[in-house]
This record gives structure tokens, C-alpha cells and sequence, in this order.
């Protein structure tokens, strides 16, 4: 999947010139924690973050004189372009949701701006969204029961599951293959519509597969 | 000993499965003959379930939704929109009457002819919307007898107590946005369990916020962690919420016994519940209990729980 699928298109932007209280005003506005900043012609050229106002703006208090009404005079005099960060990491149109993910997980981002070939501001994807993907590939809310099956990490296990979950017509909403604590086993995790399962998992077994009991791996 | 008012019919032993499947009606056989054999239903009060007015469907029920579930049976449709959720020609009266049981159950109840009720019912309801049937559910029983008492009853504030082990995805939709009925379920962790809702803070919706609760139970749990649960987060509630009438939507499939689930309830833990549901109950609204089917499907455990359930209801 691409990150151009899972972006928000409609965005804020904010001028290099804007205040640092009108970028404020709109993060509130608009429950978002980062802003792209663009040039007049849509391209970026930084961007600026609450905590990038925060830590501009001293506590009040903390120096005498320096009331509220003094930071609110400084954040209305002050533009962003003096706060922002100018070395944004981004995301490009033809980036993958997995880019994405690891651009955000590595260079430790809340939000990457997806920029076009032109470096024009396109959208933006942010941690939540990502989050988003992951409870939707997970296929939590849809109605349904889960499985874990163990199984010898070699090739045909999954079509032998997948094999056996389909004799008794029942679809499978999410797969998840991962690898297990111990070497040479994988983990399968199966989200499949029905809630009976039992006689499922029943056939797992006789086919030879560790169904893992889900009260044995809670307990302390 | 209390009046219990005792609920079933023959015909709900028509709704049966085209193919092998866990509720069914050997579920309802193994109930009677053992209430029977342990003398408890010459001791209870025996109301002959009608079917209900088409208001009483329609408060809970799209009408487009009978109409497609009616029309499946009668083609002889095998399943309603999964394979989950059989149906034959039968389905859609049992259903009905099924639904006219639990109101039949609060009927006497609400009108004095007993003191508590256990409605013997299938197919279960829990999981049925307004205008969707699923998790071998077809229309809701519990949420249609809660809407029976209010409009027909003058009843005010209604609590659910679900202690099927599958969360009530149908009953708490049905009453997310609703202050005046409160809906509890204590349940498998969605996680790991069908539906895979009743996560711990849906706690309803608008006006309905704080009126709907969850207390997911982690796999393994038994009959410690749902006193608790009853004890710490249920009671309170009810303390606050103060009903007139109590429901029950009584599935055993929290049964350590039962293939269904990962849960480790026993006979005791059902005793606890049922007693503990009594008391409330005798504090809050002049001991009226509605107790209505769910799910339970091991004949073994399923009988033993559900004679401890009515004998508690008897206080005998």
C-alpha cells in the first residue's frame, strides 16, 4: 500500500510569516500537533511542531516581567520560520506505508509531510494514521474470533491452514504471520469470521499444528 | 421459596441446524429433562410463551429486517449472511416466539404472577441489531422484553446483566445512545473471543455515556476474578443507576467445560453470580429478576449451571 492511500490531502499549512500564535490557534482549531510550513507556491520548507512553540515561548513567571500578556505579544510578533524545523524528513507520493512507517520509527517523527516530485506539499501522514492501518490489517472491530496456530517455519503451512479454515466456509478477515520465540517456528495469527471456532481449531490439531492456548500465555 | 416463573415451548425445539452445530435444540431437550428429573419445574410457575405484537418486535427491530429474515426462511435459505447463523423454514416463528418468551417472562414479572422469571429459549439474542442477525442470534430477546417493559409496563430504568461469555454486540448497540437502560457484560476479552467488542471503555454513546459497561475477562479467568468483577465494578454501577427491573441475559459458556471459550467458570462462579444478581435486585426493584437464554453449549455443565441459576431464583 502507498503512503498516497493513507495520507490526509486536506491539510493546514501555515506561511513562513504566520505568528507563532496563529500557528497555535490552528493546531488547537484543528487537534493537530504539527503544521508544514510553504512557500508561496505550495513548497515546503519546514516545519513547525507545538513543542517547537512551547519551547520558544519561556513559562511565564519564570522571569520577571514576563507575563502572559508578554508571551502572547511575543508569540504574535514572532513567525514560525523563526521556530520551525528546516530539515523535515518526508514521504513521497510513490513511498509505501511500510517507508512511512520506518521513516517515522527511525528518524523518531510524529508526522511526515508526503511531498510531490516538485517538492510541493501533497499531504501529510502522521503516526495515527499509521496506527489506523495497523488496526484495520489487524481486522480489530470486525466481527469476529481469533486464532494462533505454531507452526514449523518451512513453506506450505500457511495453505495448509488456510486449507482447513476454508472447509468450513468461514472467511478469514486478517493474517498475521510473525516469528515465534522459539527457532524454527513461526507464529500465524488468524482473525476469522465465525464464532465458532472450536471445531477449527479441533482440526488444527488433528492436522498435526500447536494451537496456542490463550490463558497459558497471560498468566504470570 | 419465590414464584419463578418457568418459559418454553415445544415449537423451540423447530428452529434445528441443516448441518452440525453447536446451538442446537438438544441444548433445550437437556434443560427440561434435567429441570425435570430435579423436580424444579413442578415447583416454578409455568407460563405458555404467546407470540408478540409486531410493536413489540418493531421497538427493537427494523421492519425491513423481518421482512428479509421472514422471506430467507420461507425460500429455505440455509444461513442469514453467515455461515454462523443458520435458518430453516421454522426460524423465523421460533424466533418470534422466542422473542415472545422473554417478554412473556417479563410479563409476569411486571404483572406480579411471579416474582422472578427463567425463560428456556432459543435461538439466542444477544448478538442480533436492529436490522442485522448474527452469532446464531436472529432478533433479540433481552432487548425486546427491556423495550416491552417500558412501553407497556411503565417501567423506567432497566439493567441488562449479560453473563453470556461472547460480548452482547447486538444489545449494547441497541441501547448505546439509551440513559435508561443500563447494560453490562462481563465477557472473553475481544481479543481473543467472538465478536471482538465489549472493550472496557465502550461505555456508550451521547446521552447513553455511563450506561454501558464492559469487564473483559482475560482467557483463563474463573470464578475469583468475576466475584470481583460483580463486587467492584458491577455493583457500584447499579448503586448508582438504580433500576426497577433486572434482566439477565444467562448464557454458561464462561463454563470451564464449554468449547466455545478459554474461561474457567464453574458451577460455583454461576451460583455467585445468580445470588449476588438476586441481591441487587431485592435492594433496587422489589426482587424482580427476568432471566433469558443465551448461549451454554456443553449439555453437562449447561444443566448443572442453570439448575444452580434456578434454584437460587427459587431462594428454596
Amino acid at each position: 500500500m502507498f503512503v498516497a492511500r493513507r495520507m490526509k490531502k486536506k491539510i493546514v499549512t501555515a506561511a513562513p510569516s504566520a505568528s507563532l500564535f496563529e500557528a497555535q490557534r490552528q493546531m488547537r482549531e484543528h487537534t493537530i500537533r504539527q503544521i508544514p510550513v510553504v512557500s508561496e507556491d505550495g513548497t515546503l520548507v519546514g516545519i513547525v511542531s507545538d513543542r517547537d512553540i512551547r519551547a520558544a515561548v519561556l513559562p511565564t513567571d519564570m522571569v520577571p516581567g514576563f507575563t502572559i500578556g508578554e508571551a502572547e505579544k511575543f508569540m504574535k510578533n514572532t513567525p514560525v520560520e523563526r521556530v520551525m524545523t528546516r530539515k523535515v524528513v518526508t514521504a513521497t507520493l510513490s513511498d509505501t506505508l511500510e517507508d512511512a512507517i520506518v521513516l517515522l520509527h527511525d528518524f523518531r517523527v510524529n508526522a511526515l509531510p508526503v511531498v510531490d516530485a516538485a517538492g510541493k506539499v501533497a499531504g501529510i501522514i502522521t503516526r495515527t494514521d499509521v496506527l489506523e492501518a495497523f488496526i484495520d490489517a489487524l481486522g480489530v472491530g470486525e466481527i469476529s474470533s481469533r486464532l494462533e496456530v505454531v507452526v514449523p517455519d518451512m513453506p506450505g503451512t500457511l495453505a495448509q491452514l488456510t486449507a482447513i479454515i476454508s472447509s468450513f466456509h468461514v472467511n478469514i478477515t486478517s493474517v498475521l504471520s510473525t516469528r515465534h520465540v522459539d527457532i524454527g517456528k513461526r507464529s500465524n495469527f488468524f482473525r476469522v469470521a465465525t464464532l465458532n471456532v472450536g471445531p477449527i481449531r479441533k482440526a488444527i490439531e488433528e492436522a498435526g499444528f500447536e494451537i496456542l492456548d490463550p490463558s497459558k500465555f497471560l498468566l504470570p | 421459596m419465590k414464584r419463578v416463573a418457568w418459559i418454553y415451548h415445544p415449537d423451540y425445539l423447530l428452529h434445528s441446524p441443516p448441518f452440525e452445530h453447536p446451538e442446537s435444540p438438544e441444548r433445550l431437550v437437556a434443560i427440561t429433562d434435567h429441570l425435570g428429573k430435579a423436580g424444579l419445574i413442578d415447583r416454578m410457575v409455568v407460563v405458555t410463551p404467546e407470540y408478540p405484537e409486531d410493536t413489540d418486535i418493531l421497538s427493537v427491530h427494523d421492519r425491513d429486517y423481518l421482512n428479509r429474515l421472514e422471506t430467507a426462511c420461507r425460500r429455505g435459505d440455509l444461513t442469514l449472511d453467515s455461515e454462523d447463523t443458520y435458518l430453516n423454514r421454522h426460524s423465523f416463528n421460533v424466533a418470534l416466539l422466542s422473542a415472545g418468551g422473554a417478554i412473556s417472562g417479563a410479563k409476569a414479572v411486571a404483572e406480579g404472577t411471579a416474582d422472578r422469571a427463567f425463560c428456556a429459549i432459543r435461538p439466542p439474542g444477544h448478538h442480533a441489531g436492529p436490522d442485522v442477525g448474527m452469532g446464531f442470534c436472529l432478533l433479540n430477546n433481552a432487548a425486546v422484553a427491556a423495550r416491552y417493559l417500558q412501553a407497556r409496563h411503565g417501567v423506567g430504568k432497566v439493567l441488562i446483566v449479560d453473563w453470556d461469555v461472547h460480548h452482547g454486540n447486538g444489545t449494547q448497540n441497541i441501547f448505546l445512545e439509551d440513559p435508561s437502560v443500563f447494560y453490562f457484560s462481563i465477557h472473553e476479552h475481544p481479543t481473543f473471543l467472538y465478536p471482538g467488542t465489549g472493550r472496557r471503555w465502550e461505555i456508550g454513546k451521547g446521552k447513553g455515556e455511563g450506561t454501558t459497561l464492559n469487564a473483559p475477562m482475560a482467557p483463563g479467568a474463573g470464578d475469583a476474578e468475576y466475584r470481583t468483577t460483580f463486587e467492584q465494578t458491577l455493583e457500584p454501577a447499579v448503586e448508582r443507576f438504580r433500576p426497577e427491573v433486572i434482566l439477565v441475559s444467562a448464557g454458561f459458556d464462561a463454563h470451564r467445560d464449554d468449547p466455545l471459550a478459554d474461561l474457567m467458570v464453574t458451577e460455583e462462579g454461576f451460583r455467585f453470580m445468580t445470588r449476588h444478581v438476586v441481591a441487587l435486585a431485592n435492594k433496587f426493584c422489589g426482587g424482580k429478576v427476568v432471566s433469558i437464554l443465551e448461549g451454554g453449549y456443553e449439555p453437562s455443565s449447561l444443566t448443572s449451571c442453570i439448575e444452580i441459576h434456578v434454584r437460587e431464583l427459587l431462594e428454596e
